[in-house]
């Protein structure tokens, strides 16, 4: 079954390389003439341990636009994707931008990643929609543990749980509950047309398989590898990708709940340390 | 010199004169209520059953040996906190209420216990005036504490400074997410509210119907003023208090209903109901957290 799923899911990541590269939220364009594709949430947080020679592994990294964008700022980067066609593009855009030197990258899902890639890094990196395409953390939060150094940190930035578990019919004033906050074992299946980059896409890998993980279930495991917590943050916007309606893009760029700005978790960030 | 104590000690209440005023009234009242609840059982208590639900027994239980001291904060009237001195423990239970202390003390003498448990009637922000520099094996809180604090920092602070080097911090509590659940209208269902992340500034303030013990018990008059919190805000109270953290669990479970559809298992837990004659279990109700003042 577990195949059946992975199958699914990558021919879905597969295809969408194709239809994000043309996308506006991807805005390759614009990258590629300079602009970082990192939010200030990453920047802020992360950003003050990633300097000049910082070794980081950015898991589930898609084409690879955010890796390249820490390798921008000084890092020597390592972006893993399950998806060929993700990393193929990845790999292309670091030779069109002259950075292949500090930035290689590595077909693999995260699973069997020791199996292929060696070395230890200061800092293992991943972001925005990335959990819900696991099924197993316990095992992903083993690779996270054992790709960083002694003393490294893992940081990532992710949808809310509670932003995951909302109907999609919901509104403003009737949050109604349309999915599970957690759930241990089958994923849920999913058969929608377009893309979340591009509504208006043609697509035909259509379903796809996802888990929601709650935070015991995403931090407890990081704890059991020897990692030590360092923050969770709960935040009240999302910067990206979100496709509810319930939701509007404030002047800031970043997605809130309609009149209640302030007041619903959106998004989380965690960063924790290898003990050592 | 200043010490940590005095610049504790001196600094403002976090909770408005009113809400203290208020909240001490609830307790007080409250406490007469609970003595006599099926829910609490204190007849049951002092025949020798154990207030502590098996999670604190399981998750806590390993780290509370005899002569291990420990300090429960909020106890109201010390049944989990004699619970733990039956298992050996050498206890000191603190609480806002003087009709809880008054009862915590009472029950200590009927079964026996006195000379391992103390009970001290201090709002929780001045404990360190009462506790002095006195440092435990195990810092204990549970069930419905943290909603009556507005400043988690300072409350970190305490149990952190009165945790040796190498002691444990337990917490066991009803999830933010269940906090900020309402009631569907006519339904026997839950919506997600707005009452999710902290506003120190800003408490809820609300007429008090009944108890979470006794939902039929008159309460005419008496006012709660509590605050919310998010995990976020609770685990980083506690790391900035110097405190690692070693487990963070979450349940589907709640020790008490917030409403009176809930379904209650054999084992005394509260559950949604699914609406289709089972249980839910995707939505987290409660939460534990372990944590250690590291040793060095």
């Amino acid at each position: 079954m577990l195949d059946d799923y992975l199958r699914a899911n990558l021919a879905s990541w597969d295809e969408a390389v194709g239809v994000h590269l043309d996308s506006q939220m991807y805005d390759v364009a614009g990258f590629k003439a300079g602009k970082t594709s990192l939010h200030h949430i990453e920047i802020d947080e992360l950003g003050p341990l990633v300097g000049e020679g910082t070794t980081l592994l950015h898991l589930q990294c898609h084409f690879g636009l955010d890796t390249l964008s820490w390798a921008r700022r000084g890092a020597v980067v390592t972006g893993i994707d399950f998806s060929g066609a993700g990393i193929a593009t990845a790999r292309a855009l670091a030779e069109e931008l002259g950075l292949s030197q500090r930035a290689s990258f590595v077909h693999s899902d995260v699973h069997h990643l020791p199996e292929v890639l060696g070395g230890r890094f200061d800092v293992v990196f991943t972001s925005w929609g990335v959990l819900l395409w696991l099924g197993d953390l316990e095992r992903w939060a083993e690779v996270v543990a054992h790709f960083l150094k002694p003393g490294g940190v893992f940081y990532i930035a992710e949808f809310h749980p509670y932003a995951l578990l909302l109907a999609d019919d919901s509104t403003p004033d009737s949050l109604r509950i349309g999915y599970p906050y957690f759930m241990y074992g089958e994923p849920q299946r999913f058969d929608e047309p377009g893309d979340y980059a591009d509504p208006e896409a043609e697509v035909q890998n259509t379903v796809t398989f996802e888990w929601v993980h709650g935070f015991a279930e995403i931090i407890d495991p990081l704890l059991r590898a020897g990692l030590r917590l360092d923050f969770l943050h709960e935040l009240p916007y999302t910067p990206e990708g979100l496709p509810f309606a319930f939701l509007e893009v404030c002047e800031d760029g970043l997605q809130r709940v309609k009149g209640h700005h302030h007041d619903f978790p959106l998004s989380f960030t965690l960063k924790m340390t290898k003990a050592g | 010199m200043t010490t940590d104590r005095d610049r504790h000690h001196g600094a403002t209440d976090p909770i408005p004169a009113a809400a203290r005023a208020a909240n001490l009234r609830l307790w007080n009242a409250w406490t007469r209520i609970h003595e006599k609840s099926a829910f609490y059982d204190v007849e049951g208590f002092k025949a020798g059953a154990t207030s502590l639900w098996p999670l604190e027994i399981k998750e806590l239980g390993p780290f509370v040996h005899e002569g291990t001291t420990l300090l429960h904060l909020q106890c109201h009237f010390g049944m989990d906190t004699l619970s733990w001195a039956r298992r050996g423990a050498d206890v000191v239970g603190l609480d806002l209420s003087g009709e809880a202390i008054g009862l915590a003390r009472r029950l200590a003498d009927e079964v026996g216990l006195s000379r391992r448990a103390a009970f001290v009637c201090a709002d929780l922000y001045d404990a360190d005036a009462h506790l002095g520099d006195r440092l435990f094996d195990v810092v204990f809180v549970s069930w419905g504490a943290l909603e009556w604090l507005p400043d988690l920092e300072r409350w970190a602070g305490i149990v952190a400074r009165h945790l040796v080097p190498g002691g444990t911090f337990y917490l066991a509590e009803i999830h933010p997410f269940a906090g900020g659940l309402d009631e569907v209208p006519g339904e026997h269902d839950v919506r997600v509210g707005y009452d999710l992340l902290p506003a120190p500034g800003r408490p809820i303030v609300e007429p008090v119907e009944g108890s979470y013990a006794d939902r039929s018990a008159v309460t005419t008059g008496l006012v709660s003023y509590g605050w919310t919190h998010d995990l976020a805000e609770i685990l980083g109270a506690l790391i900035g208090a110097g405190l690692r953290v070693e487990h963070l669990h979450e349940l589907p479970t709640s020790p008490a209903p917030f409403w009176d559809w809930m379904v209650q298992d054999e084992a005394r837990w509260w559950w949604l109901p699914d609406g289709k004659g089972g249980l839910r279990r995707d939505l987290p109700l409660s939460f534990s957290i372990r944590a250690t003042r590291p040793a060095t």
